[in-house]
């Protein structure tokens, strides 16, 4: 064994590993404290003046300096960050680093690269997209090289050739990854974790002032995916992505009335779980679709009016919104099912009524009475929505992300003043305006509108598609959907926001590079399409495989699913392909000569080695047969036999023809067969394969 | 701290009894061989400190997949697995077919460090990397056949007898590439080396002038054996005994002066050393077979049950360390080989 002393990291796999550490955290260098990462950059820069011999290795009090210094950050950590996934991410890094600048022996380097790869899967914890993948792999490729290097002894072999090695062995690793990836058990989670907010959630919530949904229109960043399963898409114009029901007005802000503590607790089943097909009449037939939801960090999801839950795990309220079981923390992929054109609650319940009429008992009187006059006028209760509808259109109102601000009477002051608003302030004027007169009305918000992605076939919906409009509970018809953008903006309904609010400045202006802004460039925007398709393949085969999609495949393949069986085929496939490999990997022995005679001959003389009269590299056929037969007397017909038979056919009748070649074989295989049987039982070689 | 607390967890440290055992069992298996070529049936494989560590760490990724759903993570874990299982291959493999050779050992004084001279072979088209060669409790020697299709490695043991030394066994291993896990095997290639007794220096006069007689004048006569001193030269000298090196040098013209000694009379005797165990005494004979030797007086030797008689020259002289090194009822057989 080498002593340890000496031991001196060899440079090529120094700056390996110290090229992996720098790719590993620099993703997180994005997350944690700018201070961290200077400690980072630093204790990396020290390591390799280590290595060029400029510095030392930390001391004792220097080691118990850094221990101090670790647990003090830690402490402030906790505090500026909280105890979540954060802290103990930029904790993490910060031993690992700490780790680097001690590390001076092979164990050492092994625990670096050990945390490497920890390190790897605290980055798929943050994102798990198509591209970070591609950069794991990537830094697994290089932890890969830095193992290759460190075992190295030979220097002749350059980093290409390191790196070729790595890059052969991770492909040759990839089958039988990919096989445990889809055969491979998953496993409920072991205990419950405290899953902290990875970034801001955004989106919509469940409180809506003015100003919030304009908000998101300056943001570009993906709501979710929708894929339709073998339905044409229903129009732009119909595809209101229904979230939350806010029917609670305080006169400035919509809440949705929240029953319990906390949406997270949605174990509250006797809410959710609504005995649902008694409230509606359901309409045209289903149609089936999946959504893929960004993480949003609250628990509500969205989908077309009315729909259904097809996954496990979702629940929907009794206003028929669906709620997942807990927070959104990563994305979500879950089947709805939609019937369209459905009517719901045809008879409202009192304190249903109640709710939805609500107002506050001071405020907004030009309003008041605006509405009082105009339902006077109508005939009807849908007479009178379709006047207000018709008044939003016919006067000077503007559709737009920036509006003026508004006074007190936030309604009286849009309607009559400003005149000048994004949806939230059409929906909540409109809703007020209805409850003025006392005919139920609510505001629901989520999304209107969606982006094709023609090559695969399915919908994106961006936070700028956030929308809010309302609900109009009418006799006999139930809650009916009236948009009061629709009458101001019809192009925002129709073609969508882009086209809305082409002109307007504020509209995306968070992001230089939007999908929208990029529309117009053609090439520019058949390429944002196509990553978005491979994105979202990616999420739909390959992050979200999990124990529901890994069944439907054990059922495709299996039929009915054991555990036996799958158990079976996992085993099967694995030795099958590590089989595979190692043959790639270990080269057969090479048959050197196929010829049988030679082969023959060869076993003779490993047959005698047995019995200490092996032939020498040098030796003749001839000397050897003379030695044999000076050695052992009695193999001396045998010896001589075969000795003769062999260089008879070998080299006195080189070009013998086939069949007297044969005849001469057997009459060798004979004589080797006499001279086994004259040879003591325990020498005897086992027949070779 | 942390380093004393791992380095009690080395594998090769975890059961000596073990090892030794399983040592022993292979020793009764091996057949020395002159030649031998690592195959399937020779090399074990067992994953290293490291490889369990990389394996804790691929566990820590799998049980946060677990309790975090993260299908990517499950993919990296698995990955981990994957490399580890390449790792056992490429490492079998970095050992599979090499052929290694006895070679010719010089013999050495007991005591000192023998090099046993192995030779490497490989096919054509394969490489083995990162070679360790030791013997048990022996310092290791590292090779590498990557360019070149043969190569020596010498293994370091202390020679700590006296007699035809046979090496322990050889154990040849790699952890190449990943450092995972670590294939090995034990072999017995037969290497043997021949080890003379260590000489012991004394003062040999009291020893030696006794037997001998005469003076030196009498003893020498113009010969061709030995190289003597130096003469001037006298026309009619052979050309070949000119010293042309001293000529060259400007020292003028000599002639290089060989003698033969006549019958010197000296004798080395076992019973020189009268009172001395066996050991010893060949230990203070072999001292003054190497000094007298160097002297290039002619001389023998008497052991029980051998007498070689006077000679000189270096055949002589390892003639006669053989002959003590291989003196006693042990080595007497070993001494025909």
């Amino acid at each position: 064994m080498t002593t340890e002393v000496d031991y001196q990291i060899p440079r090529a796999a120094l700056s390996w590993i110290l090229l992996a550490v720098m790719l590993i955290l620099a993703p997180q260098s994005l997350r944690m404290p700018l201070w961290i990462s200077a400690i980072a950059l630093a204790c990396i820069g020290w390591r390799w003046l280590i290595f060029a011999g400029k510095l030392g290795y930390p001391g004792r009090s220097l080691r118990v300096l850094i221990v101090i210094i670790t647990l003090l950050i830690s402490v402030t950590q906790l505090r500026s960050l909280g105890a979540g996934l954060d802290s103990a991410a930029s904790l993490l890094s910060l031993g690992f680093v700490f780790k680097l600048i001690e590390m001076r022996y092979k164990r050492d380097i092994y625990v670096v690269i050990s945390l490497c790869f920890v390190m790897a899967m605290v980055q798929f914890l943050y994102s798990q997209t198509a591209l970070s993948t591609l950069y794991i792999a990537l830094v697994v490729l290089v932890i890969t090289a830095g193992m290759i290097a460190v075992n190295r002894s030979s220097v002749s072999v350059g980093s290409t050739g390191t790196l070729g090695m790595a890059l052969k062995m991770s492909m040759q690793a990839l089958p039988l990854t990919i096989v445990l990836f889809l055969l491979f058990p998953r496993v409920a989670p072991l205990w419950a974790v405290p899953v902290q907010n990875p970034g801001n959630g955004t989106g919509v919530t469940d409180e809506m002032s003015p100003g919030d949904i304009a908000q998101l229109g300056r943001s570009s960043s993906l709501a979710f995916r929708v894929q339709f399963e073998n339905t044409v898409p229903p129009l732009h114009e119909n595809l209101y992505w229904r979230g939350l029901v806010l029917d609670d007005f305080d006169g400035q802000t919509w809440r949705r009335t929240r029953r319990g503590s906390s949406y997270s607790q949605a174990a509250r089943l006797n809410d959710f779980q609504w005995n649902w097909q008694d409230r509606v009449r359901l309409g045209d037939d289903p149609i089936r679709y999946n959504i893929i939801l960004e993480p949003t960090q609250q628990p509500w999801l969205y989908g077309l009016h009315l729909a259904e839950p097809e996954s496990g795990n979702l629940f929907q309220s009794r206003n028929f919104e669906i709620f997942n079981n807990g927070l959104i923390t990563k994305r979500l992929s879950y089947d709805l099912r939609s019937f369209r054109n459905s009517q719901t609650d045809l008879v409202l319940l009192d304190s249903a009524r109640r709710r939805s009429t609500e107002l506050p008992e001071t405020g907004n009187p030009r309003s008041h009475q605006f509405a009082r006059e105009l339902r006077a006028s109508a005939d009807s209760d849908l007479d009178f929505v379709y006047a207000v509808l018709a008044h939003f259109q016919q006067n000077e109102f503007f559709y737009t992300l920036n509006p003026r601000l508004l006074g007190d009477n936030r309604v009286d002051d849009f309607l009559f003043n400003t005149r000048e608003g994004f949806c939230e302030h059409y929906a909540s004027s409109f809703a007020f305006l209805m409850r003025a007169v006392g005919i139920p009305s609510r505001v629901v918000v989520g999304y209107q509108g969606a982006e094709y992605n023609r090559f695969e076939d399915y919908m994106m919906v961006y936070q700028y598609n956030a929308h809010a409009w309302n609900e109009v509970w009418l006799e006999g018809q139930g809650w009916v959907r009236f948009d009061p953008t629709a009458a101001v903006s019809p192009e925002r309904i129709e073609q969508g926001v882009e086209a809305a609010l082409r002109d307007d400045p504020a509209f995306l202006e968070q992001s230089l590079f939007s999908p929208a802004r990029l529309g117009a460039l053609g090439w520019i925007n058949t390429l944002r399409l196509r990553l978005d398709a491979i994105e979202y393949e990616w999420n739909r085969r390959v992050v979200n495989y999990d124990e529901e999609v890994q069944f439907e495949l054990l059922s495709e393949v299996l039929g009915e699913v054991t555990e036996q069986k799958v158990l079976t085929l996992l085993i099967a496939l694995a030795a099958v392909v590590v089989a595979g490999i190692a043959l790639t990997i270990i080269s057969a022995i090479p048959r050197r000569q196929q010829d049988p005679v030679n082969r023959l001959y060869r076993q003779v003389g490993r047959e005698l080695e047995r019995i200490g009269l092996g032939r020498h590299r040098s030796e003749g056929p001839l000397d050897y047969c003379h030695r044999v037969v000076a050695a052992r007397p009695e193999l001396a017909g045998a010896m001589q036999e075969l000795t003769g038979l062999y260089m008879d056919i070998n080299y006195r009748h080189a070009d013998l023809p086939a069949e007297q070649r044969k005849r001469l074989l057997t009459d060798l295989k004979r004589a080797v067969a006499q001279l086994r049987r004259l040879l003591p039982a325990g020498a005897r070689l086992r027949r070779s394969p | 701290m942390a380093d004393s607390l791992t380095s009690r967890f080395r594998i090769g440290r975890l059961a000596p009894g073990l090892r030794t055992a399983l040592d022993a069992w292979m020793a009764r298996r091996l057949k020395p061989r002159s030649e031998i070529s690592l195959n399937r049936k020779n090399i074990y494989v067992l994953p290293t400190r490291n490889g369990l560590l990389f394996l804790l760490a691929a566990g820590l990724v799998f049980i946060a997949a677990i309790n975090y759903a993260v299908s990517l993570a499950y993919g990296l874990a698995f990955m981990m697995v994957s490399l580890f299982i390449l790792a056992i291959l490429y490492t079998f493999n970095n050992l599979n077919q090499l052929c290694l050779a006895r070679q010719s050992t010089a013999p050495v004084y007991c005591g000192e460090q023998i090099a046993f001279n192995v030779e490497l072979r490989r096919l054509p088209n394969r490489a083995h990397e990162a070679l360790e060669f030791t013997f048990r409790d022996g310092t290791s020697s590292h090779a590498d056949l990557f360019a070149v299709d043969r190569d020596r490695v010498q293994v370091f043991t202390t020679a700590t007898r006296r007699g035809d030394f046979r090496a322990p066994l050889l154990r040849v291993s790699t952890s190449f590439p990943l450092g995972l896990c670590r294939a090995w095997s034990v072999l017995d290639l037969g290497l043997h080396c021949l080890v003379y007794p260590k000489p012991v220096p004394f003062a040999m006069e009291q020893f030696t002038s006794g037997n001998g007689g005469g003076d030196d004048s009498e003893l020498v006569q113009e010969g061709s054996e030995d190289f003597y001193g130096l003469r001037d030269y006298v026309p009619g000298d052979p050309l070949k005994q000119v010293a042309w090196k001293n000529l060259a040098r400007g020292q003028g013209m000599h002639v290089k002066q060989f003698v033969d000694y006549v019958d010197s009379r000296i004798w080395l005797d076992w019973d020189m050393f009268y009172g001395f165990g066996t050991e010893e005494r060949l230990s203070r004979l072999c001292y003054c077979v190497l000094k007298l030797s160097a002297t290039g007086s002619p001389f023998g030797l008497k052991l029980p049950g051998v007498e070689i008689a006077p000679d000189s020259g270096a055949r002589h002289r390892n003639r006669l360390l053989r002959t003590l090194a291989l003196f006693g009822p042990d080595h007497n057989s070993a001494g025909q080989a």
